[in-house]
């Protein structure tokens, strides 16, 4: 009979009875509490205490569903795949929707443009006048006039060239747009594709880590039978076991997303495959900080559709400046006088005259634009410079670290695990310790990865005038207000 | 002189001969009185002008095959005075630390004039185990001073090592100047200095120096100091042996000292490792005097010897009046205490001679988990590509169903170099062939062979196949039917690794 038997049945009825000390003593001495050692191994064991006789290792925890595939796989050590970067770009070119519509932008501008341009049509009136008016001689005449008449508008001040410049110079701001949009495009589809050529990388260290884990549980179990672990180091490698699938399981989710953006990014819907490129590259030259800043002063197409918008923005204080200079009105009519009985013509001039509204107001809100875009551009600037800044130091620092886990670190970390298998070959280390060691440099091969994707997204970034969100609709350039909201544009 | 062919004969034959023998202190000599043994009337004859007679049973005790003799109190009783061949008057058997040099002198003003370099050594614990210590003239332990009772001497200590420094003359009754108490009767040694220790040695026994800075102490900076002696103690011995068991802590990949732990993982005697340890080779019914010190930093030894019961016939302060010898199997030696085993080699083999704790019969202890000891798993294929690795088998030996399996030591994996270094020593011809396996830590062997034998192993280059001196000997004195040899895949191997 077993102390497990003593405590959860004898001990509760003793108490229950009300039974006295020596039953309980006497109890006591009829079921030894510690049991002898070498008992049955059958007998249910987890509600024994611990350390009082030996408990077999408990079993390994489930895997999570797909780990085991997972596990299963080989990392293509010839990548038979033509989806290079290059490839990717050209389908992005082809097929992201954001650069039709950026094209349509300036279309549509540039429509604006003719539609701004054109000249206005002439109106036709029929006209009958006095109608029975009583005549000398004779009485109700279909009245005094009957004829026709054609207006027309002659625009002055050289109205409608300046519409159609200034439209003109705004789908020049729209394609500096669309470049910036191709950027936005290219640049987020080679972000996607460092990130996932690193995630995919990151599954196979993380496959590495999990066999580690796996041997380190089997550790764990030896060192039970030895005497040298305990249930619960046991229980712990357990959990470290399941955290270990679990980050593997993580690992391949993170692909599969930054899979599937890269696909959406290049507007065609690929199934997960290799890709075939390096995440390292040659490190010749290092990016200096204010050569960037001039680089994005100079050729950012954020700062030069700014620019192109200021330039569009002065034609449109122009075109509102010549706005109260008034069109001339001709009307001109011929038809037949009844009252006199002869043909007749009529002609009328006339003009607004610009008295309370000289268009004063819109021409404030034209300066006031032309001023606002002025700052526009200052603040694209210092915004793009603020961006660089946050970019460079990630650039900076992941750089600096792939150097340094190249040259120094991981050939380290890896001299190290070889030490220590050599050392645990030659009955000289623990194999706990060698483990270790090997877990701590894949792990240091997991960092490099990151800094990896990190140096080149950045790298990529700021070659590539900070622009990303390739799925972003692409802007127009039409600012909103007033001057552009009149039904015929101007 | 001798008839060889009929010696031989005689010795092939294996017959437990009782007989006496004359010793002149040479083994040609013994192993001549033991021939003429063959004929008991040339016994008579051959008794030498100093009356050392030596006879092979004492009062039932004989030194030739294991037995007690037939009284406790009897003078002879396991060997206790039983005299070994050599004559008293050829004055002490000559002092023996395997794998360690004699310190020489000169007589200079009236003194042995001794010299001692304290230095860093590198010391090869076991074959291609190079560990980091401190020694003297090269040497950890440092090399034997083996002087007699009364004479003067005068020992130059140079410092080269890195630090300060004082040595100690263990147990000696000198003047207070010369005890080597650092700072308490003299300035350190600094580095690069010179001290010189002159005193009279009026004591006979065993005694030792060492630094007297503890941490050097840990790094193994100790010597024998032998004083002979000026009436040659009695009985005589035939073989006067050496061995200092030392612990080291030395950290797994490690090769310098943590002399900071409290912990011990290496273990040497006379600065080697089992089975690098040189055994010690006797002759079959010589009295056999081994010399025993314990200068580990913490640990003590519980010495055993296997097949001989042994007296303890001094310790390190003094020789013991025979009335107060005690036999035994196991010895308790503490730190920095020596014991004199003193016993009748009459049990031919091969005997295990090691400390009885379980942590100084090993090595460099690691835990012994992780492939080695999976099947199907070789460190190999882990160091093939250090950038992935081998899955393993999830499912385990259903032996480790077994609480505590496996207590193997598993892969104590000796290479060609090492197991070559191992039986190139004359010492160790013919053993099993794996024996080497069967020594690790405080353990070496007490090798009694048989005259013809042992002038195999020791005095011939004749090549000497692995296993069969070991096995002559079952054949001359156990049951040969019984008596399996080494398994032949063993055995291969280190045939192999010749
Ligand atoms: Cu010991």
């Amino acid at each position: 009979m077993s102390a497990f038997y003593f405590r959860k049945v004898l001990l509760p009825l003793v108490m229950l009875g009300g039974a006295c000390v020596p039953q309980l003593l006497r109890a006591q001495d009829a079921f030894p509490l510690v049991p002898p050692a070498a008992e049955p191994r059958n007998v249910e064991t987890s509600r024994d205490q611990v350390g009082r006789r030996f408990i077999p290792p408990s079993s390994f925890p489930k895997s999570p569903a797909g780990v085991e595939d997972l596990m299963k796989q080989e990392t293509p050590q010839s990548l038979e795949t033509d989806l290079t970067l290059d490839a990717l770009l050209m389908m992005a070119t082809e097929n992201n929707p954001t650069l039709v519509q950026a094209q349509q932008q300036i279309q549509g501008t540039l429509g604006k443009a003719l539609e701004a341009g054109l000249y206005p049509n002439p109106t036709f009136y029929y006209i009958a006048e006095q109608i029975f008016v009583d005549s000398e001689t004779d009485t109700d005449t279909p009245g005094e006039f009957q004829g026709g008449a054609v207006q027309q508008e002659i625009v002055t001040a050289n109205k409608r060239e300046i519409s159609r410049r200034k439209y003109q110079q705004r789908a020049k701001t729209a394609e500096w747009m669309a470049v910036a949009q191709q950027w936005r495009v290219c640049n987020d589809v080679r972000i996607h594709f460092w990130k996932t050529l690193g995630h995919r990388q990151i599954v196979d260290i993380r496959r590495e880590l999990l066999k580690a884990a796996e041997d380190s549980a089997l550790t764990t179990r030896e060192q039970v039978n030895l005497g040298q672990a305990t249930q619960a180091e046991l229980h712990l490698s357990n959990v470290s076991l399941q955290r270990t699938r679990l980050s593997l399981l993580n690992a391949e989710n993170m692909y599969r997303s930054q899979f599937a953006m890269l696909s959406s990014l290049v507007g065609v819907e690929l199934e997960p495959q290799p890709l075939k490129g390096k995440l390292v590259a040659d490190m010749e030259s290092m990016i200096d900080f204010n050569q960037a800043v001039e680089n994005l002063y100079s050729d950012s197409p954020e700062v030069l559709a700014a620019t192109a918008k200021w330039q569009a923005d002065c034609i449109t204080l122009e075109r509102e400046r010549v706005e109260p200079v008034p069109n001339i009105f001709v009307k001109a009519a011929s038809g037949y006088n009844h009252e006199s009985r002869e043909p007749v013509a009529s002609v009328q001039i006339f003009m607004e005259v610009p008295i309370f509204d000289r268009n004063q107001g819109t021409i404030h809100q034209a300066e006031a634009d032309l001023a606002r875009q002025n700052a526009e551009i200052k603040r694209t600037k210092l915004r793009l410079r603020q961006d660089l800044a946050l970019h460079y130091q990630k650039y900076l620092t992941a750089l600096q670290h792939v150097i340094e886990f190249q040259s120094v670190i991981l050939p380290e970390a890896k001299a190290a695990y070889a030490n220590q298998l050599d050392a645990y070959k030659g009955d000289r280390q623990n194999w706990g310790d060698v483990l270790k060691t090997q877990r701590e440099y894949y792990q240091l091969r997991e960092q490099y990865v990151h800094h990896l994707i990190t140096w080149r997204t950045n790298e990529t970034l700021i070659n590539g005038f900070l622009l990303h969100g390739g799925l972003k609709a692409a802007e127009s350039p039409t600012p909103p207000g007033h001057i552009d909201s009149v039904a015929q544009p101007r | 002189m001798s008839d060889s062919s009929s010696r031989r004969a005689f010795l092939k034959n294996g017959t437990m001969g009782t007989f006496a023998a004359l010793s002149v202190g040479t083994p040609a000599a013994a192993a001549l009185s033991k021939e003429q043994h063959d004929s008991p009337s040339a016994q008579a004859s051959k008794k030498q002008a100093d009356q050392h007679e030596v006879q092979d049973e004492y009062d039932g005790f004989s030194r030739y095959r294991p037995s007690r003799g037939h009284d406790p109190d009897s003078d002879y009783y396991i060997g206790k005075r039983v005299p070994g061949f050599r004559n008293p008057a050829d004055g002490p058997a000559p002092f023996i630390a395997n794998d360690l040099d004699k310190l020489p002198w000169k007589m200079k003003n009236g003194a042995k004039e001794f010299h001692l370099v304290c230095e860093p050594v590198a010391r090869e614990f076991l074959p291609g185990h190079w560990m980091n210590v401190y020694g003297f003239n090269g040497s950890m332990p440092g090399p034997t001073i083996e002087v007699t009772q009364g004479d003067r001497i005068r020992i130059i200590v140079h410092n080269e090592l890195p630090e300060e420094t004082s040595i100690h003359w263990h147990g000696f009754e000198l003047p207070v100047q010369y005890d080597g108490a650092h700072t308490m009767t003299q300035n350190p040694i600094k580095p690069g200095k010179t001290f010189k220790y002159e005193f009279d040695v009026h004591e006979e026994g065993t005694f030792f120096y060492h630094s007297h800075i503890a941490m050097q102490e840990a790094f193994g900076m100790v010597g024998w100091f032998i004083v002979h002696p000026q009436k040659v103690w009695d009985p005589p011995v035939d073989r006067d042996f050496g061995v200092i068991f030392q612990n080291f802590r030395i950290d797994p990949m490690q090769t310098v000292v943590n002399s900071w732990s409290m912990d011990w993982n290496w273990h040497t005697i006379n600065g080697r490792s089992g089975p690098y340890a040189t055994p010690l080779v006797c002759k079959h019914g010589e009295r056999v005097r081994v010399r025993l010190l314990d200068f580990s930093p913490v640990q003590h030894h519980p010495i055993h010897m296997h097949g001989h019961t042994f007296w303890i016939t001094g310790h390190e302060g003094a020789r013991i009046p025979k009335s107060a010898w005690i036999p035994r199997n196991t010895e308790l030696v503490g730190v920095a205490q020596a014991a004199d085993f003193e016993f009748i080699a009459n049990n031919p083999g091969d005997w295990m001679f090691h400390c009885h704790m379980v942590h100084h019969m090993m090595n460099h202890m690691v835990q012994h988990v992780g492939p080695r000891l999976r099947e199907d798993a070789k460190v190999d294929h882990y160091l093939t590509s250090l950038d992935t690795r081998p899955r393993v088998k999830m499912h385990q030996d259903p032996q480790f169903g077994i609480p505590g399996y496996p207590q193997k030591m598993q892969g104590m994996t000796m290479t060609k170099p090492m197991m070559k270094k191992l039986w190139s020593r004359r010492e160790v011809k013919g053993m099993r062939a794996n024996a080497m396996m069967s020594m690790a830590g405080l353990m070496t062997s007490v090798r009694v062979l048989p005259d013809d034998l042992y002038q195999r192993v020791m005095e011939t280059d004749e090549k000497v196949p692995k296993g069969s001196i070991f096995k002559e000997i079952v054949k001359r004195f156990g049951t040969i039917e019984d008596y399996e040899p080494a398994p032949p895949d063993v055995m291969q191997k280190m045939l192999n690794d010749d």
